[in-house]
């Protein structure tokens, strides 16, 4: 009876992995497979000249330029406001904060990684609101506001992989520059950041990859349809996953639909890469053996 | 107890608990300069934490408690380690220490030499090459990592990363040094090449050693004491 369930409970574990897996064999097969067709050499400039693009010469209006200058803004305006203080409290969680202080404060960044993006994004089309009120006319929805969203959005993220990369620097290293007369900030600046580096930088790239895909906080708080490579801090954007979302909801005719997959698909490239990326730099090798 | 002239380290009436357990009771006894002390006993009893109380590194590790006292021969002179006039970086730029698992810093090994002596306010390039390679030669690692000080310490061999950090240990020529186990990482080439130099290093130095091969405190071992139940035994 009892090999039997065991029997049972193995085939059955062999079955949801082998339908989890074929399932996303399909999914990525679909994007590939649509998405391939529509990587024209168009695409990205539509009729524009590349260069002329890139320069910022001419505008693009039938590519996907616009939109992947507008997520790459993004992405490097989240990273430059979300890292330092991502860094800073993780360094705080995991050097300086101890008993009851950093337990609450752990479980509040544990419950702020759980809060859905959708509610993130209400907070930051809130915080429109009062500018708007403040400032009237001069801010509305734009790349800075989303980007303070997203930023908030994968704090909590680099927040806990700082502090579990710094808690997790065996002892003896730990007591290395303390034995020879450092103090706690030259040990953190000197030691134990350059030691965990790599957790740290997989991290970061964990975060950008979480904060390249949403569609949720931008759709609320910036991201439009059509408006050019953004210009300004205060300017509406384009972006890649909220023109996927768009056009799935709104093509005209089915090449249109092919664009949007193709969207797609330069997106989990881009996802994949990062992802690859982070593996290789805390692990050193993306296919090693799990234990 | 009386000051003898050879003494080094002093304890006295030394007490140390971790919580509850008290790991040292009442200890009173001297080390003498110029001379290898070895520390033995049975796993768990307290030998790491009593190395610790000489450069007050378990005040970094938390959760311990001292009372008594504790006194070096610094430059001539007995000074308690815990009064104020004595900061505790300047303590531990006196009293070197080497640890079990040999601790590279993630940086070039020239870089790991140079550590100590920036902390310790000395910038001229070339006093940091002189000493480094001073150091070096004391430990008998210059000639193999002569040609790559540039690369990353972590890549050296075990037994070369123990002699790095020795030679670490002595670049700012301390008067005390402490091991913990320090050979005992290492293969048995590159453990008794640490040997040999210990026996050399203790002529600038008085040097505690923890260990607990018997072969290798009676090849080098001036004085030994047995720690076990709170108390040290001398036994030789
Ligand atoms: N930070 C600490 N907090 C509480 N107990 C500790 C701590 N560090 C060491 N101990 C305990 O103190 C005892 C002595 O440890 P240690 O000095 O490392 O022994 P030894 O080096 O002789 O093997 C051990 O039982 C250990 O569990
Ligand atoms: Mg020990």
């Amino acid at each position: 009876m009892r090999r039997a369930l065991g029997t049972l409970t193995i085939a059955f574990s062999f079955a949801a992995t082998l339908l989890l897996f074929a399932a996303v064999l399909f999914f990525v097969g679909v994007i590939v497979y649509r998405g391939w067709s529509g990587l024209a050499p168009g695409l990205i400039f539509g009729d524009t000249r590349p260069l002329d693009a890139l320069l910022l010469r001419r505008q693009v209006f039938d590519g996907l330029f616009p939109a992947m200058a507008g997520t790459l803004a993004l992405m490097a305006l989240t990273m430059t406001l979300a890292v330092p203080a991502g860094l800073a409290t993780g360094i705080y969680l995991a050097e300086y904060a101890r008993g009851r202080g950093k337990a609450l404060l752990s479980l509040l960044f544990d419950i702020l990684a759980g809060l859905p993006s959708i509610v993130v994004g209400l907070a930051g089309l809130a915080l429109t609101i009062i500018l708007h009120r403040i400032f009237p006319g001069r801010i509305g929805p734009c790349l800075l506001i989303s980007a303070l969203a997203l930023a908030f959005l994968v704090l909590p993220y680099l927040v806990r992989s700082v502090q579990l990369a710094l808690e997790s620097v065996p002892r003896t290293l730990r007591l290395t520059a303390p034995a020879l007369g450092a103090d706690k900030l030259t040990t953190i600046r000197a030691v134990l950041l350059p030691a965990c580096l790599p957790e740290i930088a997989g991290g970061i790239i964990l975060a950008v990859g979480r904060a390249i895909e949403d569609t949720a906080v931008i759709m609320l708080t910036g991201a439009v349809a059509s408006a050019g490579v953004p210009r300004s801090l205060l300017a509406q954007y384009e972006a890649l996953p909220f023109y996927i979302y768009y056009i799935s909801g709104q093509y005209a005719d089915p090449e249109e639909l092919q664009r949007g997959f193709a969207a797609a698909l330069l997106l989990l490239a881009m996802c994949v890469v990062m992802l690859l990326a982070a593996q290789l730099l805390s692990t050193g090798n993306p296919l090693r053996r799990r234990p | 107890m009386t000051t003898t002239m050879n003494g080094k380290i002093r304890t006295e009436k030394l007490s140390f608990s971790y919580g509850e357990r008290l790991l040292l009771g009442d200890i009173s006894v001297e080390f003498a300069d110029q001379a290898i002390t070895a520390i033995t006993g049975p796993s768990g009893t307290g030998k790491s934490t009593l190395l610790t109380v000489f450069n007050r590194l378990w005040e970094e590790i938390g959760g311990g408690a001292l009372r008594g006292r504790v006194l070096l021969r610094l430059e001539g002179r007995w000074q308690d380690i815990h009064a104020a006039e004595m900061p505790v970086s300047m303590l531990r730029r006196r009293v070197g220490m080497v640890f079990q698992t040999p601790n590279p810093l993630p940086m070039s090994i020239s870089a790991n030499l140079a550590f100590p002596l920036k902390l310790a306010g000395i910038e001229d390039k070339q006093e940091i090459a002189a000493r480094s390679r001073e150091a070096l030669l004391r430990v008998h690692l210059l000639t193999e990592v002569e040609d790559r000080l540039g690369s990353d310490a972590r890549l050296l061999s075990g037994g070369q990363q123990q002699r790095l950090c020795l030679a670490r240990a002595l670049m700012l020529h301390p008067e005390v040094l402490l091991l913990d186990e320090p050979t005992s990482s290492l293969d048995p080439k590159a453990c008794t090449g640490i040997e040999e130099l210990l026996l050399e290093l203790k002529e600038s130095c008085a040097i505690v050693l923890v260990s607990h091969y018997q072969d290798q405190i009676s090849r080098i071992a001036d004085q030994v004491y047995l720690l076990g139940e709170r108390t040290l035994l001398r036994q030789r």
